[in-house]
């Protein structure tokens, strides 16, 4: 199978990504003495609950404070605190990996739980949500007005599409939503500023999923605004420069159909780069999300990023955070790798 | 293709043109804030709210009178330092507030500067004399008395001053409401005079009015009477304030601070993160890309695995992270953004090197026998130079972005005023939500004018660089995302 080794070499290629990233996290959280400062906190937190514990059997205060001082000597050295941070490097690797980072600090889950892992899992799915939606459809758009727009090229309103695409890349989205919240919600009154339920929320079924649709209007609406500019541009240049490519000419000259040479001769050869600007897209918009998710009080993962670096800073969420981000970042990465062997063949034999 | 001929190619173009007409205008424009403002004018001023203690908070911007009609309150200060009239010990110091607007003041101050008395502290009183003849005191601001251990003569208020709000307090309260009990002999509840003391000061009480006053139109005379035990003692200044309900260019946020001038100190700063940060991840991407591809071996397989890497990194996650564990100073942020940012650049100039590298002009060169670094400076660097120009072009707003992005996110350099930071406090303050527009629109408004300068610049390089080069999206795509 061709195609498996140049997969298989990204792969090895992200993985080592993923790992420098770790590496980086790790560093940087050890040598300024954050990951010192965060472990204290663990082995605080269950001392306290030990404390309680014991002082139900040892009654005699000297006594207890001698059998806590022990446990905490045991947490300290079964945590690392007792050595330097580079020498539990691999150690903290590894909990990172397993997202095993404790307790959140003021963040709770839905459900109450503050454990780090079930927080980030939970809005994991909202994130998800408006991403997609956003990127399915710049995807339509950009695909269909881009392609018609090569056709188009020079004229006026080709012209005009590449100032929007300038203006659009030009714009932040999350400052477009804030726009939007004044424009939509408060001057005109017509969509919410922001959450993702009503309140109170609608029972399950089909209402509360009308009224996530409802609230997710805006920031759909600012992603895709900002992303569809520059997307329809790439389109339309990559198939343009395609549609002046021989095989093109030669394709016309046989007589086909226009609709087949546009596509079987013209999209599918543009398909690659096409996808790898979709998948682009994806991913900044998943960096992205955090100062969307901000704006619109998005109950996902970009929101949980800035409530965690906002005022009382919750390390361990961050730390999780910004690996849970690299390892979507990566895995788009792959799949970007995986479509674009799927659609150029000439990669499958080199 | 020469500087010039570059040059006059970009002219040549729509984009190109209107992108090289903003570039000028926003140089010109942030020369001036350079010259105008001290270059510590974040650290010194805007963070620091006593230089903003005199402005009216959260009121829009003086032109949108024009558009709202009805007679707007001027921002008025009043200041002297000579009395208007000396009565035995008693000084009087007179200023005139000419009060014909459709709304009050947002609020009336007095301050007191340069105080200095021999033996006992004079003694003060704020009086308001109102165009029908009546007069209230509303203040007698306490001077302290001296220390023990202290030699006359005492000097007070030196620096600073002796501010007294004459709109607030339980006292002024009370003295406008015996006024409108004595003169008017209407009983107007306290509890409705306390939320409207500004109204009250320059109103007339009318059953039926807003909050049952009515304003009165006219010439106030403000004074503040000084009582001085002896006749060596001084006073300095005298300043009344009256918060008008606009204010400047573009209006002030919830501190009192001049928007038009945060708005202006932001950007050269935008322009010198967009710059500094372009600049240097594009001569270190080329720069490598070019060594990478003429190189070749080991030197190529290093760096191409290096920017593969650093390609695949999320970049305003991890930008997030580093600055918040590292340190918000500017140049970090920069330094930052350039580390992550070089690698697209990298490896479109090392597939250019690599056809130039077997082609006849390098092959010529290495049989004249020029050294490596010199046939990499002067004859492959020149046929890369448009391309990486461009992207150099490109990156600027992308860093603009980012950087406004992270000060959104509180994450900014607090010793800078950056156009991020006055968004952050408008969104975090809530005035999006109370539709304080002056104070969220033109900031983004400027992020965007700045970017799409940029923008433009690339948009006309189009004709420069070969179109055909750009396989996929630009390079500098992925570093744009992290600002959006």
């Amino acid at each position: 199978m061709s195609f498996v080794r140049p997969l298989a070499v990204r792969a090895v290629t992200l993985i080592g990504v993923l790992l420098a990233v770790l590496v980086l996290l790790v560093v940087s959280l050890g040598a300024t003495g954050f990951s010192d400062r965060m472990l204290r906190a663990v082995v605080g937190e269950e001392v306290r609950g030990l404390r309680t514990a014991l002082a139900e059997t040892i009654r005699d205060p000297v006594e207890l404070e001698r059998a806590v001082e022990a446990q905490r000597g045991e947490l300290e050295r079964f945590y690392g605190l007792d050595r330097s941070w580079y020498t539990r490097l691999p150690d903290t690797v590894l909990r990172v990996i397993t997202l095993d980072l404790g307790e959140a600090r003021t963040l709770k889950s839905s459900s109450g739980s503050r454990r780090v892992s079930d927080i980030i899992l939970e809005r994991l799915p909202n994130t998800a949500l408006l991403i997609t939606t956003a990127l399915v459809i710049t995807a339509a758009i950009g695909l269909v007005v881009g392609s018609t727009m090569a056709a188009r090229a020079g004229t006026k309103l080709d012209r005009a599409l590449s100032y929007f695409a300038a203006t659009s890349f030009a714009i932040p989205a999350w400052w477009l939503g804030i726009l939007m919240i004044l424009l939509f919600a408060f001057q005109l009154r017509l969509l919410p500023a922001g959450g993702m339920y009503s309140t109170p929320p609608p029972e399950a079924g089909l209402l509360r999923f009308l009224d996530l649709l409802w609230h997710a209007v805006l920031p759909v609406f600012s992603l895709v605004l900002v992303t569809v500019g520059p997307y329809l541009y790439s389109v339309r240049t990559m198939t343009l420069s395609v549609a002046q490519e021989d095989h093109v000419m030669v394709a016309r000259a046989k007589g086909l159909p226009e609709g087949v040479v546009v596509r079987r001769h013209i999209l599918r050869v543009a398909a690659p780069p096409i996808v790898t600007g979709l998948i682009l897209g994806l991913t900044s918009s998943l960096g992205g999300s955090i100062l969307i998710e901000t704006v619109f009080n998005w109950r996902g993962m970009g929101r949980l990023y800035f409530d965690a670096v906002a005022g009382t800073p919750d390390e361990a969420v961050i730390v999780a955070l910004t690996f849970v981000f690299t390892l979507l970042y990566v895995a788009a990465r792959w799949l970007l790798e995986v479509l674009y062997v799927l659609l150029d063949p000439r990669v499958r034999y080199t | 293709m020469t500087p010039r001929g570059m040059l006059r190619e970009l002219l040549a173009t729509g984009p190109g043109k209107a992108g090289m007409g903003l570039l000028v205008a926003l140089l010109a424009l942030s020369l001036y804030a350079l010259v105008a403002f001290p270059l510590d004018f974040g650290a010194k001023r805007w963070s620091n709210p006593s230089v903003w203690a005199d402005n009216p908070r959260s009121v829009p911007p003086v032109w949108t009178g024009l558009l709202s009609g009805g007679r707007s309150m001027p921002h008025t200060v009043l200041e002297t330092e000579e009395p208007a009239e000396v009565s035995g010990a008693t000084r009087t110091y007179r200023l005139r507030l000419e009060f014909e607007a459709d709304v009050p003041p947002t609020f009336l101050t007095v301050a007191v500067a340069g105080v200095r008395y021999h033996a006992r502290p004079p003694r003060l009183e704020v009086v308001v004399r109102r165009p029908d003849g009546t007069s209230v005191v509303l203040a007698r601001p306490q001077v302290p008395g001296p220390r023990s251990g202290e030699a006359a003569p005492y000097e007070r208020f030196g620096e600073g001053s002796l501010r007294v709000a004459l709109t607030s307090g339980e006292r002024t309260t009370t003295a406008l409401r015996e006024l409108f009990l004595d003169e008017y002999a209407a009983d107007v509840p306290p509890e409705d005079l306390r939320d409207a003391l500004a109204r009250a000061i320059v109103s007339v009480p009318e059953p039926g009015a807003p909050d049952g006053l009515r304003l009165l139109r006219g010439s106030y005379d403000l004074e503040l009477r000084a009582t001085f035990d002896d006749p060596r003692d001084e006073l300095g200044s005298v300043r009344f304030v009256a918060g008008g309900s606009r204010f400047g260019l573009m209006g002030t946020d919830s501190l009192g601070r001049d928007l038009a001038q945060g708005l202006l100190i932001g950007l050269p700063i935008a322009l010198f993160i967009g710059i500094t940060a372009s600049i240097a991840s594009t001569a270190i991407g080329a720069t490598l890309g070019i060594v990478s591809g003429y190189m070749g071996g080991k030197t190529d397989l290093v760096i191409q695995r290096l920017a593969d890497v650093v390609a695949n990194v999320p970049l305003l996650p991890l930008l997030i992270f580093l600055v918040f564990v590292v340190g918000s100073h500017l140049l970090l942020i920069i330094l930052f953004l350039v580390a992550f940012s070089w690698p697209g650049l990298t490896i479109l100039v090392r597939s250019m090197v690599l056809q130039l590298r077997s082609g006849q002009l390098v092959e010529s060169a290495v049989v004249i026998g020029a050294s490596r670094w010199r046939i990499m400076s002067r004859h492959i660097f020149p046929h890369t130079a448009p391309y990486v120009l461009a992207q150099m072009i490109f990156f600027a707003p992308a860093a603009i972005l980012a950087e406004a992005g992270l000060s959104f996110l509180g994450l900014g350099d607090p010793s800078v005023v950056t156009w991020g930071q006055i968004l952050e406090s408008g969104f975090r303050t809530g005035a999006v939500f109370l539709g304080w527009w002056w104070w969220v629109i033109p900031p983004g408004v400027a992020i965007v004018i700045t970017a799409l300068t940029f923008m433009l610049l690339a948009l006309g390089m189009e004709p420069v660089v070969n179109p055909r080069l750009r396989s996929g999206a630009p390079a500098g795509y992925r570093a744009l995302g992290a600002g959006r």
